[in-house]
């Protein structure tokens, strides 16, 4: 299965990269674009939330990041000015900025209490977001923002595309490479890694900078996109739905954020006309996927491909002998 | 003079209202281990059922308040075996559950009573004179009824036998084994009473804020400040914990806006656990 089949993952993601690239010629109802944008810039904070969380620290405050590069780069760009294609970049840096300044004092801290005092910066974000109405609008939400691309939604699906495809590249390199390979390792045990030589602070700084940095980047782009930002989709609350998409798509896995994302927030948003009973179905699919599948959905496909692998490999020797 | 008199009262209210709360949330975080995000959700359904039996079925409140208590406790025996029991030591998965009830009891309130608040009637009508401070009865109901129920709950884990077999558990849940303690029986006990607690809390509320949908959220940020603050472990820490941050929430937006006071409270937090994780009264937990 390895030695033959080392090509076929790569060709898996080539074909479903061509297929995106083809869908605007079929796919023709803006809000369906719209749907599969707004899924793009979620796959992006959502994978970057799993890089975080595979350094050990669970970020609470993640899709406050994502507030950070939106309402920097809006401000920059509706109060100052600046061009999106320069806001976009210092909202995203900004982001990582803080990323790094928090990342320091907070690397004292581990497990649970890590957790917490994300959470309350996180909460912290939200609030200040609020008290500086005057330029944020509050909590009445931040208009009339200047769009990157226009008002139509097709060049922005190639933008996404492109942007998450990149990002994506870089953080499934990054996830094999030594900081990420150190990332695994003071999860599993800070005291193991520590001994074998790894600062385990820095690495730990290392990995909130990098996810705080694409939290940014897709914040910022998300604000320029939908030209309207509320505090509610950085909340806590919002952050939380970023950890159910991780579980339930499989933390253990690089497709998992991805898998999340697209059965939890694209599947509901297409069955709109359900309405007001559309969280049922999401709930349906997190209780389903909880009880079902201890290592999400990503878990139960590796799993059944290892079974059938097996099965295939009986066989042969079978018909061998 | 009569500003610091006013204060202070705010102080106790605002103080016991969290209390009240955060009980049952800290109750489950420290002796089960289980964080309990769907307690502001069961929180916000208590609320509704009180208003529901009291307004359409017609009885009493308390009557109705005290008949909430027993359904939501018994939904917390469901709760445990169900949805506690199978995920137990595993933080992530539990916290899903607790999201996927979050989603469900809001939608089926949103789909049943509808998004707009509701307003439920007074518990005790009237207003306390005393010199140059007027308190509201409901008020002062609510402080006697949170003090009253924290002093319950802090006897019961240091005095009783399920208590003791609590803190047995949050200590070395191997060594409450090897004891003989039955932990399911135990956790049990613990969901019951935090769902139950819960109750109180949402009847109470509701009757003092309106009733909405989504009123759990704030609850269940003020319940982890709560307790995170106070310690994980310590029930008295709760106390405390409720007294400063009622005692911020009292004071600051006298001298600042809402939102500004709220940043400087989330920072005074921030700085306080960065020096002192396990909180006022804490031990650590691995």
């Amino acid at each position: 299965m390895i030695s033959s089949g080392k090509m076929v993952k790569p060709s898996i993601w080539a074909g479903l990269l061509i297929i995106l690239l083809l869908l605007p010629l079929f796919v023709k109802s803006p809000y369906l674009i719209h749907i599969i944008n707004l899924t793009f810039i979620y796959i992006l904070v959502t994978v970057s939330f799993r890089a975080i969380l595979t350094s050990g620290q669970l970020p609470l405050a993640h899709a406050g990041f994502m507030g950070i590069g939106a309402y920097v780069s809006a401000i920059a760009a509706k109060w100052l000015g600046l061009t999106p294609w320069l806001s976009i970049p210092l909202g995203a840096l900004v982001a990582m900025g803080v990323g790094i300044l928090i990342g320091y004092p907070f690397a004292r801290l581990r497990a649970v209490y890590y957790a917490m005092i994300s959470l309350f910066f996180g909460m912290l974000i939200v609030s200040a977001v609020k008290a500086f109405a005057r330029w944020t609008g509050g909590a009445a939400g931040l208009t009339a923002i200047p769009p990157l691309l226009g008002f139509s939604k097709v060049p922005y699906y190639y933008f996404f595309l492109g942007l998450t495809t990149v990002a994506l590249l870089i953080l499934y390199r990054l996830e094999s490479s030594r900081p990420g390979l150190n990332w695994k390792a003071i999860a599993q045990s800070h005291m193991v890694a520590a001994s074998v030589g790894i600062n385990e602070a820095r690495y730990r700084i290392i990995a909130s900078a990098i996810g705080c940095l694409f939290a940014g980047i897709a914040g910022a782009t998300y604000a320029h996109y939908n030209t309207v930002i509320g505090t509610s989709s950085f909340s806590f609350m919002a952050t939380i739905m970023l950890l159910i998409y991780v579980v339930v798509g499989g933390v253990g896995n690089f497709a998992g954020p991805i898998v999340g994302v697209f059965l939890l927030m694209t599947v509901p948003e297409l069955l709109r006309g359900l309405r007001e009973y559309v969280p049922y179905i999401s709930a349906a699919i997190v209780l389903l996927v909880v009880y079902l599948m201890p290592k999400g959905v990503t878990g139960l496909v590796k799993s059944l491909i290892s079974w059938l692998a097996e099965l295939w490999k009986k066989r042969r020797a079978n018909n061998a002998s | 003079m009569e500003l610091a008199v006013g204060i202070f009262a705010n102080v106790l209210i605002l103080s016991s209202m969290y209390i009240l709360v955060a009980l049952g949330f800290a109750l489950l975080f420290s002796i089960a281990g289980i964080l309990h995000v769907s307690h502001g959700a069961i929180y916000t359904v208590s609320g509704y059922i009180c208003w529901q039996l009291a307004q359409t079925v017609g009885i009493n409140q308390w009557l109705a308040l005290l008949l909430t208590v027993l359904i939501v406790g018994s939904f917390g025996l469901f709760l445990e075996r169900f949805c506690f029991r199978p995920f137990t030591g595993d933080f992530d998965r539990s916290l899903v559950v607790g999201i996927g009830i979050i989603l469900i009891l809001q939608t089926t309130i949103v789909v049943t009573v509808g998004q707009e608040s509701r307003s439920m009637s007074a518990f005790v009508a009237g207003i306390l004179h005393s010199g140059p401070i007027s308190v509201s009865l409901e008020r002062l109901v609510t402080f006697a009824i949170g003090a009253a129920m924290l002093g319950i709950l802090v006897w019961f884990i240091n005095n009783t036998k399920p208590g003791l077999q609590m803190r047995a558990m949050s200590q070395d849940l191997q060594g409450a084994i090897m004891q003989g303690i039955n932990i399911n029986r135990t956790s049990a006990i613990a969901v019951v009473i935090a769902c139950a607690s819960a109750a109180v809390a949402g009847c109470l509320m509701g009757a003092y804020i309106n009733l909405s949908p989504f009123m759990g959220d704030v609850v269940l940020g003020k319940a982890l400040i709560l307790v995170i603050l106070g310690g994980i472990g310590s029930m008295s820490g709760i106390f405390y914990a409720g007294l400063i941050l009622g005692a911020l929430d009292a004071t600051l937006p006298v001298f600042f806006s809402g939102s500004v006071a709220e940043v400087i409270a989330m920072g005074a937090i921030i700085i306080v656990l960065l020096f002192r994780p396990t909180g006022f009264l804490g031990r650590a937990i691995a």
